[in-house]
């Protein structure tokens, strides 16, 4: 239940532009440690490229490592954005407001991440140009479109530009209200960059329609992107595990699962970091866990059946496989953890309301949910290469060299930092949704109760 | 600016008023009496139809019940019915979940479709005899049954429309308690006497809503579980396990959303007749219309989503098997009617629905949902007739070697197929004699809670939305 | 340059008030406009419903963006014929892919563009303008061609409640 609080509109800015106007105690040293987290990882990655990927444990056969699964987690984690913008303003669902600027900002972010992943794994990053650019006109060699390989860079890109522009148009409004707020050359800069905004009813109309026609052009390529991150294995028919027509929706949901989890987590942490505790309140928990249920038990049931269709064909080659990614050492390990933190420990806690206004057991279980995520990723793509298969004379046990544990972790310094540093110019929730949501919200006596209810604009 | 400038008056229309609730009783409740001639002409003529439909199930089973391949265009149908008739009622469930107030008045036209689960059950009842066993000629075919016994696919497929119609009657019948209620204190006759013995001793007591909600959440769940469940033993064990190495991960949820889809067009017909020839336009909104008019465009572009995503795997897969199963169900023998489903289910409708001007109205709406229910029966036809055209020797093999034949349909698999359809739009219409068409309460609750208010000189809706 | 005036008010209701009386007044509509800090339903204030081309412009971007992709996926694959994978140098269902990635693309940024476009921005000498309307304050601004309405308008506008009038 929505529980209507009235806040005061300068109130209301104070607090939410408290880390642009001025910097939280914690804010300087944080971004400090990150960003020499940043630079070692920039470092490491220098060196990768300088030295090969021998420094990988990568090894034939299994080519596709820990790189790949973290690209494919952090396009997961970028699917959080347009979910909750997207689907959440199209239905109109009143506790997105604080919600979405988050959301599309870990898009932007996570993919920005993402896409270094295949750069840097391919080695000789610089070629990758040749590849995938159609530029080559003199010697008239282009790409191949007909590789999903090229495939993926097009819909990322295309995501990835979509996104930027759609956080753009709506952060005006609140470009126009920091630019109020500002003097000097902070307020040079929002004035430039909110463009003249007024708030003259062209302009808010422009926001609510043109909101929402991008929210109706930016779903079909949310959903896009990971089906052709799928498309990377499924159209394999090589390897076990990967050729099943279930991919392109099991990725998606099981994007849509980590990322509205990892929103999950950061809401916590952005209600404790900047003391939003008018603006974040547990009634968002509640209908994000509500929502997260049912995401996760939906991609539960494609996981039964990616397993169930795998089995189906019942080759021997597939049911070894099988056997091994569930019940040998040290994959059933894995197996067991990722099948805990991804559904069995965090959906059964969050059946309770208790637990959904937890701020802070919410904020462990979709760091377990996102644990478990990565997991899945791993466990689809390296299973399948590693098992040993006839005519196959060279394989090592595939195990991850310290310069991919480091790159892994430089991932999430990376996305971190790209967010605080945001955080210091832009406000991280969205002010004039927050505002309109107090102008149209009202309570309404039905009998003796007082009802929360919503102004629904006539046509 | 000036020229822009057009006075606010003519954009905006005040909603359209409430109605008071004991007004909103009687009328609903006199809707249940008193059919109009031509109301009686098409239930006769629905009826004929499906008698006609069932003779004719009953003649091909003595006359063809020892030929497997000759079943295809029944188990087409039982796919199509369980699609639509099982679809519809989760029109009335989902967005109950997400408590949007447009759909409390209509919940009930989506779930008289439950009653009509009993023609699916009917259908499939021959369909089960005639599926072959899991071993044939020593050798056991590709299932999901994997070392359980030989009457599993029939037995389990069997208890799950069961299952599904009793539950679906369970979510009719709980969401339907007070409306019985009305019924025993406002009509007359038999329905007086039924309302009287259904309500159970109804009163609106504080604890009997809330045992009432409740009820309506866990059986809306089940309902919801079942389906889907429903779907995947049907697809798996009446479609791909006939085929030698169709495995098509997808298809089972391809099945369910496309079952959605055809349940909401379903719910778009009934919805359109009846209010236009029970004369409910106060009760229903044209905001319904445009709401359903939006969820079915979403269900359109997911129907083209799942399809694609099962194709082009398979187009790229480029196996023996993958190129068999492309030759089978798409390019093969069946092209036209894949065609055909792929303009109605996707290609019209899309086109159609992406206009907010016709969601915001009914006739093409109605049409566009018509096109729909079209385009599924030709989707059904594509998949399951060359599904039960493999003969009964290969079906244990490796994947699929010969393409079969088409297999046309004959006098009694067109006579079996209209007569299914029809028996379902006969049990509609027979239970809109029997209970309002519209849930009494349910408008009722509608018209509590939303209310049309002046914005400071702008027209609105309040909404409220209670736990 | 045209003379503007602005006044403040602190309440919606005052503020549509002061719309109402500039209408009675003889003010055309689109002389005059509400700036406010949160958007209101339409029509809230009884002000000029903005009529705009918005939905144009996605599907102008998409033509665009499926011409391009068409030529980007066809020609160069003819340009450049080998065959991989045994797929024939026409992909279509390959293409498809491409093409539909741009399509959406140039849709969303001729989305964008329309959106920029339509609210008339960038605008970088927007006029007259209170930094306490992002504060939550209503602002009712009138544009003049002829200044001899200014004592008019301020008299509709103080009639009203307004606290406070600017002029630029």
């Amino acid at each position: 239940m929505q529980q209507r609080r009235e806040l005061d509109q300068v109130y209301t800015n104070r607090k939410l532009l408290n880390g642009q106007l001025d910097t939280p105690k914690w804010w300087l040293p944080t971004v400090s440690i990150l960003g020499v987290v940043v630079l070692i990882g920039v470092v490491v990655i220098a060196t990768m490229v300088n030295k090969g990927l021998g420094v990988t444990g990568l090894a034939r056969p299994v080519y596709w490592g820990l790189f790949i699964t973290t690209f494919v987690f952090w396009v997961g984690i970028s699917h959080a954005g347009i979910m909750i913008s997207a689907i959440l303003r199209l239905t109109q669902a009143e506790w997105r407001r604080p919600v979405t600027r988050a959301a599309e900002l870990l898009t932007v972010f996570s993919l920005l991440t993402a896409l270094v992943f295949p750069l840097i794994h391919a080695g000789r990053p610089w070629r990758i140009a040749y590849w995938i650019m159609p530029y080559d006109i003199s010697r008239g060699i282009y790409p191949n479109i007909r590789s999903p390989l090229i495939m993926d860079p097009v819909a990322i890109s295309t995501y990835l530009t979509g996104s930027t522009l759609f956080l753009y148009i709506a952060l005006l409004p609140d470009l126009g209200n920091l630019r109020d707020r500002t003097t000097g050359w902070k307020n040079a800069m929002y004035t430039v960059l909110s463009l003249g905004w007024r708030g003259n009813p062209r302009q808010w109309k422009m926001q609510t329609v043109g909101g929402i026609l991008l929210s109706a052009l930016m779903l079909p390529i949310f959903v896009s992107v990971h089906s052709i991150v799928s498309w990377d294995f499924a159209v394999a028919s090589a390897v076990e595990g990967w050729h099943s027509t279930i991919f392109a929706p099991y990725f998606v949901i099981g994007a849509v699962h980590s990322g509205v989890s990892a929103v999950v987590t950061m809401m916590a942490l952005m209600r404790w970091l900047w003391k939003w505790d008018d603006f974040i309140r547990p009634e968002h928990f509640d209908a994000l866990a509500r929502l997260l249920i049912v995401v996760a038990t939906g991609w539960l049931a494609f996981t039964f059946l990616e397993l169930t269709f795998a089995l189906y064909g019942q080759d021997a080659p597939e049911i070894a496989l099988r056997e091994m990614q569930m019940f040998q050492w040290p994959w059933n390990a894995l197996f067991i953890i990722f099948f805990l933190t991804a559904y069995a420990i965090p959906v059964p806690m969050w059946l309770f309301k208790r637990v959904r206004t937890n701020i802070a057991l919410m904020f462990w279980t979709s760091i377990l949910v996102n644990i478990g995520m990565w997991l899945e990723r791993f466990l689809i793509i390296v299973p399948g290469l590693a098992r040993r298969t006839p005519f196959v004379y060279t394989w090592e046990a595939y195990r991850p060299s310290p310069v991919e544990w480091t790159i892994f972790i430089w991932s999430f310094a990376w996305v971190t930092f790209l967010m605080l540093l945001f955080s210091k110019f832009f406000p991280l929730v969205p002010l004039f949704e927050q505002k309109e949501s107090q102008v149209f919200t009202e309570d309404v006596m039905i009998g003796r109760a007082k009802i929360p209810a919503i102004v629904r604009e006539a046509d | 600016m000036a020229s822009q400038a057009v006075a606010h008056e003519s954009e905006h229309h005040a909603p359209p008023p409430n109605v008071d609730a004991d007004m909103v009783a009687r009328e609903l409740i006199a809707t249940t009496t008193g059919a109009s001639g031509r109301f009686k002409a098409w239930v006769w003529g629905l009826g004929i139809l499906s008698i006609a439909g069932i003779v004719a199930l009953v003649i091909k089973f003595i006359d063809q019940g020892d030929d497997s391949t000759k079943w295809g265009y029944v188990a087409a149908l039982v796919s199509f019915l369980l699609s639509v008739a099982g679809g519809a009622p989760m029109v009335a469930m989902a967005p109950v979940m997400a408590k949007a107030n447009w759909v409390r008045p209509i919940t009930r036209i989506a779930s008289l479709f439950s009653f009509a689960s009993v023609v699916t059950l009917v259908m499939l009842i021959p369909l089960v005899a005639i599926l072959p066993p899991l071993v044939t000629e020593g050798a056991r075919r590709r299932t999901i049954w994997y070392e359980a016994p030989d009457y599993s696919p029939h037995i389990w497929t069997t208890l799950a429309l069961v299952m599904l119609l009793i539950t679906g009657i369970m979510l009719f019948y709980s969401a339907a308690l007070p409306d019985f209620a009305s019924m025993r204190d406002h009509s007359t006759g038999w329905r007086k006497r039924l309302g009287k013995r259904l309500a159970r001793g109804w009163v609106g007591t504080d604890a009997q809503w809330r045992t009432l909600r409740m009820r309506i959440g866990m059986f809306g769940t089940f309902y919801f579980l079942i389906l889907v469940f429903a779907n995947f033993l049907f697809t798996t064990d009446f479609g791909q396990s006939m085929v030698p190495g169709w495995r098509d991960a997808i298809l089972p949820m391809y099945h369910t959303v496309s079952g959605f889809q055809a349940g909401v067009a379903g719910g778009v017909i009934a919805l359109y007749f009846s209010r236009k020839y029970m004369k409910l336009e106060k009760f229903i909104h044209l905001d319904a219309f445009w709401s359903l008019g939006r969820l079915l465009f979403a269900l359109t572009l997911l129907w083209i989503y799942f399809f694609y995503s099962s194709f082009i795997v398979f187009w790229y897969g480029r196996s023996e098997n993958d190129i068999a199963t492309l030759n089978h169900q798409i390019k093969g023998p069946m092209i036209w009617a894949f065609f055909g489903a792929m303009i109605l289910l996707w290609f019209v409708p899309w086109w159609i629905l992406i206009w907010n001007k016709v969601r915001r109205g009914t006739t093409v709406m109605v049409m566009g949902s018509f096109v729909i229910l079209v385009g599924l029966m030709l989707d059904r036809i594509r998949m399951f007739v060359p599904a039960w055209s493999v003969p009964g020797d290969q079906i244990h093999e490796k994947w699929l070697k010969v393409i079969p034949e088409t297999y046309w349909p004959d006098i009694f698999d067109i006579l079996i197929m209209a007569g299914g359809i029809s028996l379902v739009a006969f049990i509609v219409m027979m239970m809109t004699r029997v209970v309002p068409v519209l849930s009494v309460w349910q408008v009722q609750e509608f018209n509590l809670l939303s209310k049309p208010i002046k914005y400071i000189r702008g027209h609105a809706t309040l909404v409220a939305k209670p736990d | 340059m045209s003379k503007s005036i602005l006044g403040l008010f602190q309440q919606p209701e005052p503020a549509a008030d002061a719309m109402d009386g500039l209408k009675e007044a003889g003010f055309e509509l689109g002389t005059f406009d509400v700036l406010t800090g949160t958007p209101y339903p339409e029509g809230a204030f009884g002000e000029y419903v903005p009529q705009h081309r918005l939905f144009r412009f996605p599907a102008f971007g998409a033509i665009i963006g499926f011409t391009l992709s068409v030529f980007l996926t066809a020609v160069t694959q003819l340009a450049y014929p080998m065959v991989t994978g045994g797929k024939p140098i026409m992909s279509i269902f390959a293409m498809l892919i491409i093409m539909y990635e741009m399509t959406m693309l140039a849709g969303v940024i001729a989305t964008v563009i329309g959106i920029v476009f339509e609210s008339r921005l960038p605008n970088m000498q927007p006029g007259i303008y209170d930094t306490r309307i992002t504060e939550g304050w209503i602002g009712v601004v009138i544009t003049f061609d002829d200044e001899s309405k200014v004592a008019d308008a301020e008299s509709v506008l103080n009639k009203a409640g307004a606290l406070e009038i600017k002029h630029a």
